[in-house]
Order: C-alpha cells, then structure tokens, then sequence
C-alpha cells in the first residue's frame, strides 16, 4: 500500500521507481523526508508536485497565512520538522490537529504526529518552501540567537561586537592628541616627520607585497593536488560535503546557481546544499518556488536578527549542515567541477591542523569594461600569489569571500564566523591561526561576477576595508597575547597585510596631492613641508611603490595567460585612488554603522558564465 | 657531493682572495674603482653635507651598497671584502647548480674552482673591488632564472630575472640595452608559448603566427607581457633614478656623468687616449662588432658552451644575447671595454654547460670539452692580461707574476698613500688643505678621516675656491702627469689662474709624480 506521494506518482506513472529507490538510500543517510529529498536533490520539480497534488484533490494552503496556535508546534524539535517539513497549525473545532505537510499523503508521518499529539490528524497540502518559512520563523529563535551570540559568548575577546575597546580609544585619541600638541610646538618637523613616516609605511607594506607575490608565485613550481589523484578516489569513500549559499535577494542568479551546481562533479547524494535565504526575502524564494526544473538545493529560512549579516546568515545554516566538510560559494560562483573532490583530497593529505582550504577566485566577465580589468587583475595577484605567499611564510590568511572549504567540527569548535565583522571571513582566517591551526590553499579556481559597475564596486570595496579595519582591531586588542599566539612574524604579516593594506589606502591619496601640489602648483607651503632629502624619499617611495603595485598586477596576468590584460597593469594608481575612496566610505561607516552590511549587487553583468566553466579549471596550478 | 665540501671549498677560496688582496696590497697596489668606493663610504658616514647625495646617487649603486654593508671592516677594506664575498658566492652557487647537470662532480668541481682559484679575471675581480664581481654574480642570476623558466615555465623565475636584471642596470648602465638584445629570444619564447604547429619548422611556426590575425594578436600581447614582465621594474627604476637625479642633482644624468658619483669618469680609458697608448692594447679587438670573434678567443668555456649546446632555438637565442649586447655597447660607447667587462662570459658560460651540456654527446665527451676549454680559457686569461690596454689591468698581471716574491720584499706604498700620509702630517682644523675628490679620492680615502680637508662636498666649497687664503693654508693640485687632471678645478692649469687673478703667493711643500701641495703664504 502506497505510504507517501511519491509512491502514488509512481504508481500512477508520474514518476520513476528507480528515482524513488535512489532517493530512498539518500533520505535515509540524511534523515529527511522523501518529498524533501525528491525536491531538493533534483528529482522532482515543485511544478510537477503541485500539479500532482491537485490532481489528487488537495488544494495547496498558503499556511504562512493560517491563523496558528503555537502550542502544538512548540512541541516539535525545529530539525525534525525542517526535515520531514510539516507545521501543526492549531485544533480544529471537530478535534483534529490541523497540520501543514508537504506530503499530505505521508502515512508515516500521520501515524508519528496521532501518538505524538494524542487526537486525530488533519493534513493539508502546502509548498515545501512555505513550511520552512514558517518552521523557521516560529522555532529558529534559539539557532539564530547561537548565530549572533555563540562566538561572543564562547570567546568574548574575538568578537566585533564591540568595534573600539576602552584602550584602544584612549591609544587613538591620545595619539591624535599628542600628535596636534606636537604641531603646535613645531609644526614643520613634526610635518615633515609625519610626511616621511607616512611614504616610508606606504612604500614598505607595498615592498612586503611584492615580496609576497614572489614568495607566493614559487607555489605554481608544485601542483597541490593533481588530476590522477582526483580521479583515484573513489566516490564510495566520498564524505557528505556541504554547501552553504548565502543570498539576499538574488532572484535572478537562481537558475545560474543550479547549473553551477549540477557542474560541480560530487556524487549527488552526497552533497547538502543549503541556499540560506533571509526571512524578509520573498524575491528569491518566489525565484526557488517558480523554477521550471529540478533544484539541487534545500532552502533555509534565516529568521530576522540584527544584525543582518552574511556570517550570521552562515552560522545559523551551519545547525542544519550534514556534511564533513563545508564550502561557502556565492550564487553567481561557478567553481571548477573538480573542486571538491580536489578538497577531499587535499584534505586528507595534510596534516590535521589545516582547518580551511581557499581555493583561487577569479572572474568569468573580466573583459566586460575597464573595472572588471583592474578587478581581474586585482584578484589574480591576490588568489595566485598573495595568499600563496602568506601560506608559504606562515602568516595569517585573510579568506576570501567564498570558495572556502572547512572541516566542520572544527568550524563549529571555533564558533563559526564572526556576525559582528563584516569581513567575517578574512576574521576566521586570522582566528584559524590564533587556534593554531592553519589555513591551506588549493589550486582550484571558482569563477566570480566582477563588479562591473563603479558605485557598486566602492560600496562593496567599502565593506570589505571596513571588515578589515575591524579585524584588525578585533585582533589587536592584545598584541602581546596575539604575539605569543601566532609569532612575530604572523604578527607583522598580519599587521603588514591587513591593517596595512587599510593604513596605504587612506594614505594614498594624501601623499599623492601632496607630490603633486608640490610638482604641479609649486605651493611655498607644500615646498616647506618637501625639502630636498623629505622630496626625495617621498618621490622615490610613491614611484616605487606604484610601480611595484603595477608589476605585481602584471605578474598575475602572466601566470594566467591573460595577456590582454596586461597593459591595463598601468591603470593601477587611478585603481588605488577608487580604493581610497572606499577606504574613507568604510572608516566612516566603521565608526557611526559598524556592523552595516553594503548590500552588493549581482548579476550586473551582461557576460554568461556558462562558457567559462571548462576555462576556469585549466590555468591554477 | 656534499654541501658541506662546497662550503669548505667557498671558504677556502675566500682565504685564498684575502690572502692575494693582502700581498697585492702590501706591495701597493690598489685598484682605483675599489677605493672610489671606499672614499664615498668615508664621505657617507663623516661628512656633513649631502651625504643623500653621496649615499643615494653613487654609482654603480649595486656595488657601492654592496660594500657599504662591509663597512665595519674599514672604509678601505669594505668594497674588496664585498667583491670577495661575492665571487665566493659566485662559486658556491655555481657549483651548486651544477646538481642538477650529469656531469661528475669530480669533473665540474675542480674545473670551476680553477677557474675561481686561477683565472687572472676572476681574481682581479675579487681583490679590486671592482664592479666585475657583482656584473658576474647577477649575470650568472640573470641566465640561471631563464634556464630555470625553460625548464619549468613559472612566473616566479621571471620575476626574478626581471629582479636581476634591474640589479644588472644598476651596476653598469650600459645593461639598459638588454632591452634590444633580449628581443629575438623574448619574441622567440612567445611563439614558442602559443603552441603554433608544434611539430613543424620554427620558421614555418612564424608563418603561422603572423599570417594570422588571431595568433598574431596572441603573439603581440604575449610578447609585450613578457617584456613588460621582465622589464618594467628595471625600466621604471632607470626612470625613477634619473628623475631624482634631476630633481635632487640638477642633471637627469649626474650619476653617470659627474666625477664624484662615477668612477668610471676618471676610471675609463677613453678611445682617443688608447689610440695614443703603446701597442699594448686590445681596442682593435672591439671593432669587431657584428662577430666577435674576440670573445672566442678570451673565453674558449663560452664557446665550448655553444659546442655543448643541446636545446631549442629560443634557448640558443638566450645564450647568443650577450654577444648581441656586446654588439650594441660597442656601438654606443664612448669608453673600451676594459677585459674586466668580459668575465661576465665565463659565468654564463658555466651555467650554460650546467643546464644544456649533456644531451648532445656523451658524459665523457662532454666532460672532456668542458675541461679542455677551462683550461684554455685559464691560459686565454693570462694571454689578454699581459695585454690589455688598462693600466691598473696590466699592473694587475705584472703584480700576480710577482706576488709571491713580495712576500719577501718591503712594504710598498703607494703614490695615493705617500701624499695622504704627508697631508695627515700637516692638515689640522685650523690650517686646512682644499681638495677636490674629484679626481684625489684615492688621497683622501687613504686619510682615512676629514678632519682638516674641505671637499666639494661641502655647500661652501664655491665661495672657498673664490678666495681660498681666506679659508685654507694648503692646496692639493694636479699635476699635468696626471691622467686626470681635466676632471679636477685643482689642476696646474687653473692654479696659474689663482696666482694671477686672486693674487695667491704659493710655496709648493710636497711633489710626487702626480700630485703638488702647495702652502698659501
């Protein structure tokens, strides 16, 4: 006798028995429901099960509508009803429990809830997506506060949630006093002083950079993982690998996302893929809802909490994760097909201590116009040579935005990503070094949309100086703890890279004027604040350290045979004076809106990705 | 073989150059490069004045920042000790890299420290603290980083050659045209890269490559990339420095042409004096400027690299582009080439035969090549020594026949030494002497302090030779003997200018063969 849905489909020849057969192996490894298998491991599109149910005389309920009576559903464990989705509504006069099901015809599930409640049951039909909604809204209070506050109550010292301490304002504000005490008394030296100190900063953290970049283009001389070790494993010993996909109002990337998916060769029912959609964002779940084809993805519903951040948004999906390892993509990420398998492997060759692979980001619309060039090259120096570089010294890595691959045991151990920092993931890097793990780098590269669109760059640009401004005081709070926890050396790498990085983007255009006021206009005042040795290490800093930026941005160009590209090496300054820009934008925001996330947008870009996808394999050694 | 041996080799080499340098010394010869340098670094840490320019502008700034880190062993010492490190490095790297050929190292360990240990261009460019020895050691960096790229075509060796080759500018302008004769091997590795028609004929690969619109595109910007790749740093930084030549010396070019930022000023031998020169000299050898057969003659290892040669065309370009260069610095320049200039072959020729040695014959026959040519090049070395144009070269080859003999002998001093020991008899801060380092910086360095001198570098020098009874009891002058008189304002020339016009009453104190001090009465 027919016990489910789906066994009536298949009886009445609307759906393949072997499917069902296939399902039923993955349900039971995930502890779901058929329907939510069928649906969100591309079997079975919710069109066709609509129509199926309707044909069956139900009538889908709109239940986030239902009047509800939230007693009965507090008696269900959130897991359990987001796994087999179903939502008990309230007591019907005549005695049944009124339940919301996915799966009306669930006999099992029927029998489960009559012992569990003690009276008769009464399903209703209503969307698998709708009943997530509403499970996570009425019993995901607990996971979301664990998102926001795990980390700070875990370990205080490491959250952003406060974005100046007590000593370190009084470290800033007394050196800014000191500083205007000391102008006043000789404001020329202190000037000039000021002036040299600043070009010799901008010039050595561009020095350390090209001293990463060389250290870190000596990693193409051995691929990590190669392709006959890749096709060596054999899909049985695969691990359940999660992937996490957070969005906001990303209605128009769905469809890319699922073919992305489907590129990405890992055995099917081992991959758990959770899209992360905000509880306000009705456009992308209308966007999973309305899809004409099977999607490959199990949709969360993140209920509202401030702040409204993509870490938290990942630590609240990391309660329903299933996997042994887990990857972070964006939804417009197309990653090499190979690139999980390529993690299992790496994984399983290096020492326990590695805690998170990065792999390489890049861009599938880089030739779009001129900031998708600069972006291009921007990102190839630093996914194929910075953070390479940073590995091989031993030194803090910021990780990137997505294509990270943790273990996640270890993930949840450390508390998951800071929902406080809006660089949560350049954060986690750093704090997977104070643990004394480590953070690895594949040489698998994901395909990204570049920005294509100026003011959107700088917001996000904005965001992402922000985040490193606050990583930087998160960690900084106690350099002496941080010295004795990661080494002088990860100490300055750290400082170097991270804080620096920040310090020569808001100097840049200070010392720029400066050299130019004074070449250009001949000010008196300019001339004094340049005398010929401070003009000398000033012009001698600014022309090298630019030149050593542009060449940096060459040299990546070249590893990737991107060629074209090359000359627009040269545009690098002009490209440095829109990250000045976003530096000012985000120091602003780090004080008045710390935690404010700068909305980016996606698909902008008028490139199709699909066929970049055999490219983006080849080229990261 | 054992690092632990090549290290011992290495030190021993280095007490073999100390031992030379000190013998030579003893019997007063000194290189007039090495203590160009010397004097800048006592300019540098007891001047006053303008030491950024001192420290920022003297020139080859490679090696005068070289033996500035050797400056605890003495001024004097300090550029010898740099260039002995560095042809010690020179060896130990060689012979390091030579692990990854086939040959024995029985045969390739003795062979180069032979060379090292005996060949007159290699030991003069160890004790004289001449540019030679970094010109060597980054040449050998330079064709080491491409031969590696061959091999494993990663952008880091790239980078590094580009590193190098800024290093390579930087300790003799003249480099600059690498530019153009690194050109055929560029655009060669290009093609290569584009992966036209692997298995047909290079020029048929051209054809391909240029008859089509798309694979010219990939062509052209390959090409640019590479060039940008390994030039733009050394580009950029020639550029850099000449502007801060400009904005800070008031000549975009003052690093190569003042007297007091190049010893190569009043180093050189310029053509027109050669030509005047006795017959021992090699200047005729440099008109050959399209082949130089020359160059076989003086390095018989470089030929015997070319013999050896198993490897693509692009490969064989890369070795055949210093001859190119050589072709266009003759062309350009205004200066012979002193032999020192073509040591730079015998390190690119070992590195060379390290890399692409043992393919085309056998190991034995290989090995005996390679041995017999060391051998020739060896004796070739002393040959061109005897007979070099260079007068500080040719003493060089006089003084190593001789030096064992000097050990018997007495302490020598040189003319140098013998006027800054008289200067330092009579020159006090109150009775100061003027001099112009100029062309007397192998004086002054041999004075070893500045108590009691006024230099040009001091921002009062101008006003002093205006009126000098006002400031300065003595005057050191230039003969006319001394070759580099027209350099200084201290010259014969002009001191006749002084008596007359400013009305200077002079007794001349002290004469040597180039040098006159005279007291202001």
């Amino acid at each position: 006798m027919p016990i489910s849905a789906l066994d009536n489909m298949v009886s009445v020849g609307l759906f393949d028995a072997n499917k069902l057969l296939e399902i039923e192996v993955i349900a039971n490894e995930f502890n779901y429901s058929y329907i939510k298998t069928a649906l969100n491991f591309g079997f079975l599109t919710r069109k066709k099960y609509v129509a199926f149910l309707e044909q069956e005389g139900f009538t889908m309920v709109a239940v986030r509508e239902e009047e509800m009576d939230e007693q009965y559903i507090n008696q269900c464990e959130l897991h359990e009803l987001n796994s087999i989705l179903y939502a008990p509504l309230r007591r019907e006069p005549d005695g049944r429990l009124l339940v919301a099901a996915a799966d009306p015809q669930d006999e099992k599930l029927k029998t489960l809830l009559t012992i569990r409640f003690q009276m008769p049951i009464h399903f209703v039909a209503a969307s698998d997506l709708d009943i997530t909604w509403l499970v996570h809204i009425k019993r995901g209070e607990y996971y979301v506060k664990e998102a926001v506050f795990s980390l700070m109550r875990k370990d205080p010292e490491q959250s952003g949630l406060i974005t100046f301490t007590d000593p370190q304002l009084i470290f800033i504000f007394g050196s800014l006093a000191l500083f205007v005490t000391l102008l006043f008394v000789n404001f020329l030296k202190v000037a000039m002083f000021s002036n040299v100190l600043f070009s010799v900063a901008f010039f050595f953290t561009v020095l350390f950079k090209l001293y990463l970049s060389l250290n870190g283009s000596k990693a193409e001389m051995k691929e990590l993982v190669n392709k006959a070790e890749v096709k060596a494993l054999e899909e049985d010993t695969l691990p359940i690998y999660t992937i996490l996909l957070p969005v906001y109002k990303e209605d128009k990337l769905i469809r890319k996302l699922i073919w992305n998916l489907r590129s990405l060769d890992y055995p099917r029912g081992k991959l758990d893929v959770k899209l992360l959609i905000e509880e306000d964002d009705d456009k992308t779940l209308n966007a999973v809802r309305n899809l004409d084809f099977p999607a490959n993805f199990e949709t969360i519903v993140v209920p509202f909490h401030m702040p409204k951040t993509k870490p938290k948004a990942c630590n609240y999906g990391l309660h329903f994760c299933r996997g042994e390892y887990l990857a972070i993509y964006d939804a417009e990420d197309v990653p090499d097909s190979d690139q999980l398998k390529k993690c299992v492997v790496l994984f399983r060759k290096l020492p326990d201590e590695f805690l998170v692979l990065q792999g390489a980001l890049n861009y599938f619309n880089k030739n779009e116009n001129m900031l998708t060039r600069m972006f291009t090259l921007e990102y190839t120096y630093w996914f194929d040579y910075m953070l390479p570089g940073l590995m091989s010294l031993d030194i803090p890595i910021p990780l990137g935005g997505t294509s990270n691959h943790f273990k996640l045991d270890k993930l949840m151990e450390l508390g998951g990503w800071d929902p406080f920092n809006v660089t949560e993931d350049a954060d986690l890097g750093v704090r997977v070094f104070e643990k004394g793990y480590k953070v690895g780098i594949l040489n698998s590269t994901t395909l990204e949309e570049a920005n294509n669109e100026p003011f959107n760059w700088i917001r996000q640009r904005s965001r992402w100086i922000k985040g490193y401004m606050q990583t930087t005081l998160v960690h900084m709070r106690n350099p002496a703890r941080l010295i004795r926890r990661i080494g002088w050396r990860g100490f300055l790498g750290f400082n170097f890279f991270i804080g620096g990085t920040c310090i020569t983007f808001l100097l840049y255009p200070i010392l720029l004027s400066f050299l130019i006021i004074y070449a250009i206009v001949k000010l008196t005042f300019v001339a004094t604040l340049f005398p010929d040795w401070v003009l000398y290490i000033a012009t001698f800093n600014l022309v090298a350290g630019n030149t050593m930026m542009i060449y940096v941005n060459m040299l990546s160009v070249f590893k990737r045979k991107y060629y074209e590209l090359i000359l627009f090496g040269a545009l690098n300054p002009l490209y440095w004076i829109m990250h000045s820009i976003a530096a000012y934008k985000g120091l602003w925001q780090l004080i008045y809106k710390p935690f404010y996330w700068e909305k980016t947008n996606h698909g902008l870009t008028k490139v199709s990705s699909s066929g970049t996808v055999a490219n983006a394999a080849e080229p990261a050694h | 073989m054992s690092k632990h041996l090549i290290k011992i080799l290495t030190v021993l080499l280095i007490a073999y150059y100390i031992g030379i340098s000190w013998l030579l010394k003893r019997h007063g010869f000194e290189h007039s490069s090495g203590l160009f340098y010397s004097e800048k670094l006592l300019l540098l840490f007891n001047a006053k004045e303008n030491t950024i320019l001192t420290l920022g502008f003297t020139f080859p700034t490679t090696v005068f920042l070289s033996a500035l880190l050797f400056v605890p062993l003495g001024y004097l010492y300090a550029p010898v000790a740099s260039t002995i490190i560095m042809m010690a490095g020179l060896f130990y790297m060689i012979v390091d890299e030579f692990k990854v050929s086939k040959f024995s190292s029985k045969i390739y360990i003795p062979i180069v420290f032979a060379i090292f240990a005996l060949h007159p261009m290699a030991v003069f460019a160890a004790v004289t603290g001449r540019k030679n020895a970094v010109i060597a050691l980054i040449a050998f960096l330079i064709f080491r980083s491409f031969y590696r790229y061959y091999k494993q075509p990663v952008t880091y060796h790239i980078s590094m050659a580009s590193l190098y080759i800024g290093c390579f500018i930087f300790s003799n302008f003249e480099f600059v045209w690498l530019v153009l004769a690194f050109f055929p091997f560029i655009f060669l590795v290009s093609l290569d890269g584009l992966m036209i028609a692997k298995d047909e004929s290079p020029l048929f690969q051209y054809y391909e490559a240029l008859n089509n619109r798309s694979q010219r595109r990939k062509l052209a910007n390959r090409t640019a990339a590479l060039y940008l790749v390994i030039f733009l740093l050394p580009l950029i930084a020639v550029l850099l420095f000449r502007s801060l030549n400009a904005q800070y010396a008031g000549s975009s070019t003052y690093f190569l042409d003042s007297p007091y930022a190049s010893w190569r000023i009043t180093g050189n031998l310029r053509l027109g004096n050669l030509i005047v020169s006795d017959s021992r000299n090699n200047f005729v050898y440099q008109t050959q400027i399209v082949i130089q057969g020359f160059i076989l003659f003086i390095t018989p290892l470089y030929v015997a690299a070319l013999i050896l040669f198993k490897g693509k065309l692009y490969e064989l370009f890369t070795i055949l582009s210093m001859l190119l260069y050589y072709s266009f610095l003759l062309l350009s320049y205004k200066f012979t080439l002193n032999l020192g200039y073509y040591l730079v072959f015998i390190p690119i020729a070992l590195v060379t035969i390290c890399y692409y040695g043992t393919e085309k014959y056998s190991i034995r026959t290989s090995s005996w090549i390679f041995g017999v040519s060391a051998v020739l090049t060896i004796i070739m070395g002393y040959y061109f020594f005897q007979h070099t144009a260079s007068e500080e070269e040719y003493t060089f080859s006089k003084e190593m026949s001789t030096v064992y003999k000097n050990w018997q002998g007495p302490r020598l001093l040189s003319e140098s030494q013998q006027v800054a020991q008289y200067i330092s008899t009579i020159a006090t801060d109150d009775r100061k002497i003027l001099i112009d380092d100029a062309s007397a910086y192998t004086i002054v360095v041999h004075i070893g302090n500045l108590n009691g001198m006024i230099l040009p570098q001091e921002k009062a020098f101008v006003t002093i030779l205006e009126n000098p009874a006002k400031f300065v009891k003595y005057m050191l002058i230039a003969k006319r003997s001394n070759p580099t008189q027209n350099l200084t304002v201290l010259n014969e020339f002009n001191l006749k200018m002084f008596v007359v016009q400013k009305n200077l009453h002079l007794l001349l104190m002290y004469e040597s063969e180039n040098w006159a001090i005279y007291q202001i009465e």
